[in-house]
């Protein structure tokens, strides 16, 4: 009778080990806790995706330029190249460059928030006018300075940037990380139909996407949906979040941002440093979204200056 | 209900005395402490005999809960498990501190190796140390490099696979070991040929061994040597891709071809602890990878050739710098009969098994 309890017991013993060890294992391989694989667009459809514009240039009998060929026949930069000095044409007072050999379609404006980083900016300018030169694109590269001593407000310049941006006609916008370099030649900077997260693959992060709402680095949107959102929201000092207030505020309004393929999406980080990812941010997110239409290009305190630099158009803002 | 038949508690044990004790009292009541303290004070040095007792006493208190009553651990066996954990923390600090903690730990190992196996034979040491190393190994690797959400869960999983494959041939070749009892005496009294050895270790008759394996507490002949060598070769592999994954999410990394990344700037690796310590343990695994290589080279090395380790020791050092070529090999029967003997080996072993 004690013999049968004893094999029962060891039986119970037995089966709870192999039930733990089951959730065990379930918990330690979940996919959430660790990078993930997301949906993107296939390089043979980013052409159709494209949103195209009709840009007045001097000379309209010009071809086209063919935007395909700029995609499909990428390249890779290798990384120790990235800070090599480069050769470009030395672009319009304000950092504005127009194509001389086709015809362009495509007009961006680059808004970069920045402060108290002169070397990155440095690196940033010489490799990025050589490479966006050679997409054949019209392009004006926008500094955003943050002037007073607060802690650093991400958002809060890339609305002013924004907005001189879309004063100036730019139907596109950029908001582009001064630390963040492309690696490919396709990656084409232009707006698309719906707001696109283009640095999914970046060097720092195994060029693997650590959580599928990640919005931050370089966002291309049109100043269409940015106007129709408000903006980003004012509220982030120094503290993280302000990219997924963003990502929040276009989930609200129905334009949720998709990715192109990695293998043109792939970007470096000068002087990497490492940060946890850490994408459980929601604490103070729920508050700002609700008021975001007060919070954002409408409330924008209108202390700000233009001014024209040899490489790109300086805005000085608090 | 009287006190010797209540049952004992996981943290109660019968002492020395045979009275009933609790792993709390560890620190309390000791005479042999007070009386050698005593005298120490007062000028007349601490008495031998006080010493030796005060060292029962310590070995007697010395235990982990365990069901049923608390078990007495060997000193011997609970060093590893103090002594490698405090070596991660300490070289998470900076790069000197981790220079100075690899290297103090290195020394300590040398000299408990030759210590050891001369004083305490079947010590249970090193078995304890390869243990324990993988149970941190796995768990930083698991609690701390994969939240950086970088890795993906293929490669974790692929991961898990070599290291399962590891775990397999370990757990089979100590399987092995422990059925091998009367069958070694049996083959060796039907005259198989090949050479019989007695390990005062394992208290087995062992055919044709090679090595007592203290880091996997086995003895490795002819029944268990393709296991062995197995065994080795999913450990590099899994260390090795571990710290492959590890030191690319920590440090910076660079594509070398398509999807082969390697690290190439680890500055800010010491800014954050758990960074750090992860940094740490990718370091050690890839220093336990070239040792392993190492074993794992001289076991083919070995097999090829048809010696045993006794064999290659016996060697003069201008034998083994032609690799044992020129040597006297008794017990060799060309490479490729040598290699099929250690891998079919298990098919005579367990018809010997079963016809038992």
């Amino acid at each position: 009778m004690s013999l049968v309890k004893n094999v029962n017991r060891s039986m119970t013993t037995k089966c709870i080990l192999i039930v733990c060890s089951v959730i065990a294992l379930i918990a330690i391989y979940w996919p959430a806790r660790h990078a993930r694989h997301y949906d993107y667009i296939d390089l043979a459809d980013v052409y159709d995706e494209l949103l195209f514009v009709h840009v007045k240039t001097n000379k309209p009998n010009l071809k086209y330029c063919d935007y395909e060929d700029v995609i499909v026949n990428n390249s890779d930069v290798d990384v120790e190249e990235v800070v090599e000095q480069r050769r470009f044409y030395r672009p319009k007072n304000g950092g504005e460059y127009i194509p001389r050999t086709c015809n362009p379609l495509l007009k961006v404006a680059v808004i970069v928030p920045y402060r108290n980083r002169s070397q990155q900016l440095d690196v940033f300018l010489n490799y990025m006018h050589n490479f966006l030169q050679k997409q054949l694109i019209v392009y004006r590269i926008f500094v955003v300075n943050q002037t007073d001593n607060l802690p650093f407000n991400r958002a809060k310049m890339l609305n002013y940037g924004a907005k001189v941006a879309m004063d100036m006609d730019f139907p596109c916008l950029i908001l582009h990380d001064v630390d963040l370099l492309p690696l490919n030649s396709g990656n084409i900077y232009s707006c698309s139909k719906k707001p696109r997260h283009m640095s999914s693959s970046l060097d720092t992060f195994r060029f693997n996407l650590p959580y599928l709402t990640l919005f931050g680095g370089a966002v291309a949107i049109s100043s269409e949906h940015f106007q129709g959102i408000n903006g980003m929201s004012n509220q982030f000092y120094g503290w993280g979040g302000e990219d997924d207030d963003f990502y929040r505020r276009l989930e609200i309004h129905s334009l949720l941002p998709y990715r192109f393929t990695p293998i043109i999406s792939k970007y470096t980080m000068l002087f990497h440093k490492k940060e946890k990812a850490s994408p459980s941010r929601y604490a103070m997110l729920e508050k700002s979204v609700a008021l975001h239409r007060m919070d954002g290009l409408s409330s924008l305190p209108a202390n700000y200056s233009v001014k024209s630099e040899k490489l790109y158009t300086l805005v000085m803002a608090s | 209900m009287d006190d010797r038949v209540r049952p004992l508690c996981c943290c109660e044990y019968f002492d020395g005395n045979n009275e009933r004790s609790h792993i709390l009292l560890c620190c309390c009541n000791c005479v042999d402490l007070d009386e050698g303290f005593e005298s120490l004070i007062t000028g007349q040095g601490f008495p031998d005999r006080n010493r030796s007792r005060l060292m029962a006493t310590i070995q007697d208190r010395l235990r982990i809960p365990w069901r049923g009553g608390a078990k007495q651990v060997a000193f011997d066996a609970i060093l590893p498990v103090i002594i490698l954990p405090t070596m991660f923390l300490l070289a998470a600090i900076s790069l000197w501190w981790t220079v100075f903690s690899f290297t103090a730990v290195a020394v300590i190992l040398v000299s408990v190796f030759k210590f050891f196996i001369r004083t305490i034979p079947r010590t249970k040491f090193f078995i304890v140390w390869t243990v324990t190393s993988i149970i941190i190994l796995y768990i930083i690797f698991e609690f701390l490099v994969i939240p950086l959400l970088e890795i993906l869960v293929e490669e974790n999983i692929f991961l898990t696979i070599l290291f399962a494959g590891f775990l397999l041939c370990f757990y089979l070749m100590k399987i092995r070991n422990n059925t091998l009892g009367k069958i070694g005496e049996s083959e060796a009294e039907s005259g198989y040929v090949g050479s019989y050895n007695r390990c005062s270790i394992c208290q087995v008759v062992v055919p044709e061994k090679d090595h007592h394996c203290v880091w996997f507490d086995c003895c490795v002949g002819r029944h268990n040597q393709c296991l062995f060598v197995l065994a080795l070769f999913f450990a590099i592999a899994s260390l090795l891709y571990s710290s492959n994954l590890t030191l690319t999410s920590v440090c910076h990394p660079f594509i070398v071809y398509k999807s082969i990344l390697l690290p190439d700037d680890c500055s800010d690796v010491y800014q954050q602890f758990e960074l750090g310590l992860s940094f740490v343990a990718a370091i050690y695994s890839l220093g336990l990878a070239a040792f392993l290589l190492m074993l794992f080279l001289h076991q083919i090395l070995l097999v090829s050739l048809g010696l045993t380790s006794k064999e290659w020791r016996n060697l003069s050092f201008c034998a083994k710098c032609f690799l044992g070529l020129c040597s006297k090999r008794p017990h060799s029967l060309g490479f490729v009969k040598n290699w099929s003997r250690i891998m079919c080996s298990n098919k005579t072993y367990s018809n010997i098994a079963y016809s038992h």
